[in-house]
Order: C-alpha cells, then sequence, then structure tokens
C-alpha cells in the first residue's frame, strides 16, 4: 500500500523533473494454456528530456515485476529424539509470490540503502507485511527467499540492456509455476541514487481454455467434479479391462 | 510434451506422469494394492503438491482397482459380504481421516505422522511377510509339500461376538475384526492417499485367514468403496483433485494392471508375497532414511 502511494506521488511529481521515463510491456496479458511451459515478456522504454552529452553512468534503469502477494509458511527442522520433524514456523504475509529484478547495474551503486528499502527494489528488501512467528523471522525470511530463487520464482539479475544512450530493454521470463493474477510492472530512473522517475503497469495472468474451466468446476461445483472424476476413473477402469480381456 | 495441470498449477512432462501411472498400475494388478503408497511419494517427489498428490493417487487407485477388481470378479475371487462389511468400517475411518488431516496439515506435522505411523507397519508387516514367503519358498523347494501357513490361534478373535459365516471365504468369524480392518484403513487412505492394500491384504491373510485366491478381489472391492468416497471428499472440502493430472494417471495405471494381474497370474502365491514384502520394506526403508538423515536444508516451505 505504502509503495503504491509513493508511486502515485512520483507520477505527480515527475512532471517538473528534467528526465522523463517512457516505457512499456511486450504483453499485458499472459493466458496459461495446456502447453504453457513458461514464455518471455520484455520490458522496454526510453529516458527522455536527456540533456546532450551528459555522462550516462549516472542515469541507472531498475525493472521490477511483482507477482500477487501471498502467504509463505516457512518450517524449520530440529532433531527431537533422534527424528527431524518440522519444529518451528513462521507465517510471512504480504511477500510477492513472483519477484523479477534487473538493473543496469549492482543495485549497491544505484543507491543507498533506504531508497531500496523505500521501494522493496531488491530481495534482500523484500520485508513481509505481518509475521507470524515466536522467534526472530529473519532465517526463515532467509529461507523463503532461498527456495523461491531456487524454483525461479524469485530473480534478481543485472540484465537491464541499454541499445543506446536513452533506450534500454530487459527480458523477464516468467517461469510455468507461477500463481495467477494482477502483477506489476515498475521501472524506476534512478540519478545520482534518487528515484528520478517511475512507471507502474499491470500486468495479469490467467488460465485460459479449457484450463479456466476445469479450475472453475473445481471451485464452483465441487462434488460435481468430485463424481465427473470418480466416473472418469470408474469407466477408464472398467473399459480397459473390457479391452484386455484375456485370452483364456 | 508438457501439459499444463489446473488444479495443481504447474506444468508437467506427461510423459513421466503416464509412465508413473504405468509402473505403479503394474504392481497394483500383480499384487492386487492400489500402489498408493508408491504412487504419491513419487508424485510429490516430481513436485506436485502434496495436497493435490495425495487426492488425485485416489483417481489413479479406483480407475486401476476396478481394472483389477473385474478381472477377479470373472473368476469369482470376490467375498463382495466381506468387502461390504470392511467398507462400513472404511467409510467411518475416511470420515475421521479426513478431519485429521485438517488438523495436521494446520500443525505441519503431516510429513512426521505419515512417516513415524508407515515405518513400524510396513516394517513389522514386511518381516512377517518375508519370514514367511521365504520358508514356504524353502519348503517347496527342498521338495516338501509346501507348509500351509502356519495358524497361529486368534482364540480372542473367535471369542468375539456379531458372527457371521462369509460364504466365499468359506469363515464363520465376528464381523469387528473385518470392521476394525476396514476403519483403520479407511483412515490412512484420507490421511496419505493410499488404498491401504498393504495393510488389507496381509491382515486378511494372516489375521481373518481368508483363502489367498479371494484376497485380492475383495481388497481391491473394498479399496474402490474407500477411494471413491474419499476422491468426493477431498473434492469439495480441500479443492485438491486434478483432473488432468488424474487422467494421466488412470491410462497409465490401468494398462500397467491389467499387464500386472497377467504376470501375477504366472507366479505362485509365496513368490508374490516374497516380492510384495521387499517392497514393502523398500518403502520403510526409505521413509527411514528421511527420519533420520540430516536434512541438507533445515527450513522447508509449505502451504499456508
Amino acid at each position: 500500500m505504502r509503495r503504491a502511494v509513493l508511486l502515485a506521488f512520483l507520477f505527480l511529481a515527475s512532471p517538473a523533473a528534467a528526465e522523463q521515463l517512457v516505457s512499456g510491456v511486450s504483453q499485458d496479458l499472459i493466458q496459461i494454456t495446456s502447453t504453457y511451459k513458461g514464455s518471455d515478456i520484455v520490458v522496454f522504454g526510453a529516458i527522455e528530456g536527456q540533456e546532450p552529452g551528459e555522462p550516462r553512468t549516472r542515469r541507472d534503469i531498475v525493472v521490477v515485476v511483482r507477482g500477487p502477494e501471498s502467504d509463505i509458511t516457512v518450517r524449520r527442522r530440529d532433531r527431537v529424539a533422534g527424528v527431524w520433524i518440522n519444529h518451528d514456523a513462521a507465517k510471512l504475509s504480504g511477500m510477492p509470490a513472483y519477484y523479477f529484478l534487473a538493473s543496469s547495474r549492482p543495485l549497491k551503486d544505484i543507491a543507498p540503502q533506504n531508497a531500496l528499502t523505500h521501494y522493496s527494489i531488491g530481495l534482500q528488501n523484500l520485508q513481509p507485511d505481518t509475521v507470524h512467528s515466536h522467534h526472530d523471522y529473519e532465517p526463515f525470511r532467509q529461507a523463503a527467499l532461498r527456495h523461491l530463487t531456487k524454483d525461479k520464482l524469485y530473480t534478481e539479475t543485472g540484465g537491464v540492456e541499454f541499445l543506446s544512450e536513452t533506450l534500454f530493454r530487459a527480458h523477464v521470463p516468467v517461469p510455468a509455476g507461477v500463481a495467477r493474477g494482477q502483477y506489476k510492472v515498475e521501472v524506476y530512473l534512478f540519478r545520482d541514487g534518487e528515484v528520478q522517475s517511475a512507471q507502474s503497469t499491470p500486468l495479469f495472468i490467467d488460465q485460459t481454455g479449457l484450463e479456466r474451466r476445469l479450475y472453475n468446476f473445481a471451485h464452483n461445483q465441487p462434488f460435481g467434479y468430485g463424481l465427473a472424476a470418480v466416473a472418469m476413473a470408474v469407466i477408464m477402469g472398467w473399459i480397459s479391462s473390457l479391452l484386455f480381456r484375456r485370452p483364456t | 510434451m508438457e501439459i499444463y495441470l489446473p488444479i495443481a498449477e504447474m506444468s508437467v512432462q506427461w510423459i513421466v506422469i503416464l509412465g508413473m501411472g504405468l509402473g505403479v498400475g503394474f504392481l497394483s494388478g500383480l499384487f492386487g494394492v492400489g500402489g498408493g503408497f508408491l504412487l504419491t511419494p513419487l508424485l510429490v517427489f516430481y513436485g506436485i503438491p502434496s495436497g493435490v498428490a495425495v487426492a488425485t493417487t485416489l483417481s489413479h487407485i479406483t480407475a486401476s482397482s476396478i481394472s483389477g477388481a473385474v478381472t477377479q470378479w470373472k473368476k469369482r475371487a470376490i467375498d463382495f459380504k466381506m468387502a461390504g462389511v470392511m467398507l462400513a468400517g472404511g467409510l467411518v475411518g475416511t470420515g475421521v481421516g479426513v478431519w485429521l488431516f485438517a488438523i495436521m496439515r494446520r500443525a505441519g506435522q503431516m510429513d512426521l505422522v505419515v512417516s513415524l505411523t508407515y515405518v513400524p507397519m510396513l516394517g513389522i508387516i514386511g518381516g512377517i511377510m518375508l519370514r514367511e514367503s521365504l520358508r514356504t519358498l524353502r519348503a517347496r523347494r527342498s521338495g516338501n509339500a509346501p507348509a500351509r501357513i502356519h495358524p497361529v490361534n486368534h482364540v480372542w478373535i473367535h471369542g468375539l461376538p456379531l458372527k457371521a459365516r462369509f460364504r466365499q471365504s468359506r469363515l464363520y468369524i465376528s464381523v469387528i475384526p473385518p470392521i476394525v480392518i476396514g476403519f483403520l484403513v479407511g483412515a490412512m487412505s484420507a490421511i496419505m492417499g493410499v488404498g491401504g492394500g498393504f495393510i488389507i491384504i496381509p491382515a486378511m491373510i494372516y489375521l481373518l485367514r481368508m483363502p489367498t485366491n479371494v484376497v485380492i478381489g475383495t481388497s481391491l472391492v473394498q479399496i474402490i468403496g474407500v477411494a471413491i468416497v474419499t476422491t468426493l471428499l477431498q473434492a469439495t472440502s480441500n479443492y485438491a483433485v486434478d483432473i488432468v493430472l488424474a487422467a494421466i494417471l488412470v491410462v497409465g495405471g490401468v494398462v500397467g494392471a491389467q499387464f500386472g494381474v497377467r504376470a501375477g497370474a504366472k507366479l505362485r502365491g509365496e513368490q508374490i508375497r516374497f516380492l510384495l514384502a521387499l517392497l514393502v520394506l523398500a518403502v520403510a526403508l526409505r521413509l527411514l532414511w528421511g527420519l533420520v538423515v540430516t536434512p541438507a536444508d533445515f527450513y522447508s516451505i509449505g502451504g499456508s
């Protein structure tokens, strides 16, 4: 919520700034079909109103794609009586289900820590809204970052390419295991460690066609759906016993 | 060759899933077990969320069990009365199991409970079957007439009230032991996505003393009943049945089961029991391994 207010503020404030950011996304809707195995979207843009002859190194672009907020429960195993059991748990609420970050330079060179924390830019600056835990949740948060990075749901790369002085582009891989919902594509223009301009574009990821209908069926008429699953299993089992009638 | 699963919300290689269904179906036709105790861990290992794996495996169990049951029925090797009595206990057990499932999920202790109950249970059952089948195999090899399964005197079983005659099994026993066995298996099937054949079959052979030829068909009927009811409960309470995943598993399962039944016909009872014992012990060891070996990562991410 805080982030949204900040972004809105930036939008209002940016006309006054000397440099303007213009950006776009190659797709604003990703449809998950039966053959979906992940896809790539391209975030591109340009820095406008640049004074000629200024050294480029002082400007930086950060592209962030955030998935819908989700609750992540992390459990820790401890040895109790010689057996490893899930002992402690922390529930981190309000973490994005998907987080992709690409920057033109390493984040620590782009902006001071407090600015990065402010906009939650960078995996290490992602903080849950609320935490249910009896202990310090930091190791649990680190474990969540580690696991989600391994599943390619959390990514932090330096993948912003400048095609010219002002044109830039970043490839955003969207893996097959992403959650459905509304995503946000954010592009930040940093100058001297401060956000000069920012843009946020929504991106929708949804199931389509048969997948969508099956999902709705399962949730709207669960009993009918269950019956359909049972009927499918019964009929297939019965047909197979007819097809494979033993020769004896 | 990937296909997207609408409920699991992930893409899978359908050929791998088909292979799993085929392999487990073969074992299920061979031994007359549902194979859930193998399929559920396989699916979880592949990356399917465990709730979906537990619920969807039941469709596979239903289909391969029906496929096997029709074949057994043609051989008149089903004791429907016994199956009905066990099913009565099984349905109550299913209700209790779904309730326990929800409690354990909330506490995050699903894996622990599954492992802690599986290891001793599978270890004991596997051990008994292995010893018995080896003894019979050895006796046959040395030319002696194969010894009957050594009768343990279950006097307490015969002292129970509510006796009934089970014509097909040539038994006159109390209905209480079959109901209790059915109840336990029903509860397990809801909690772990297993049909429970690997418990039912030894229990029928060694506790109830049913003739081996009726055991497989009868356990299949009981398993079908429990699996159908559990599928409906999982679909309505957890929305966890993935029909696309189920369809792939079922196609593999029913084909595999037919080959399994045929392979089983070529083997003698004690040989089948020997192989099943090895399989059961292998699963027990695998679970024990997971309990005592220091995990590579102490942290895991679970559902809410």
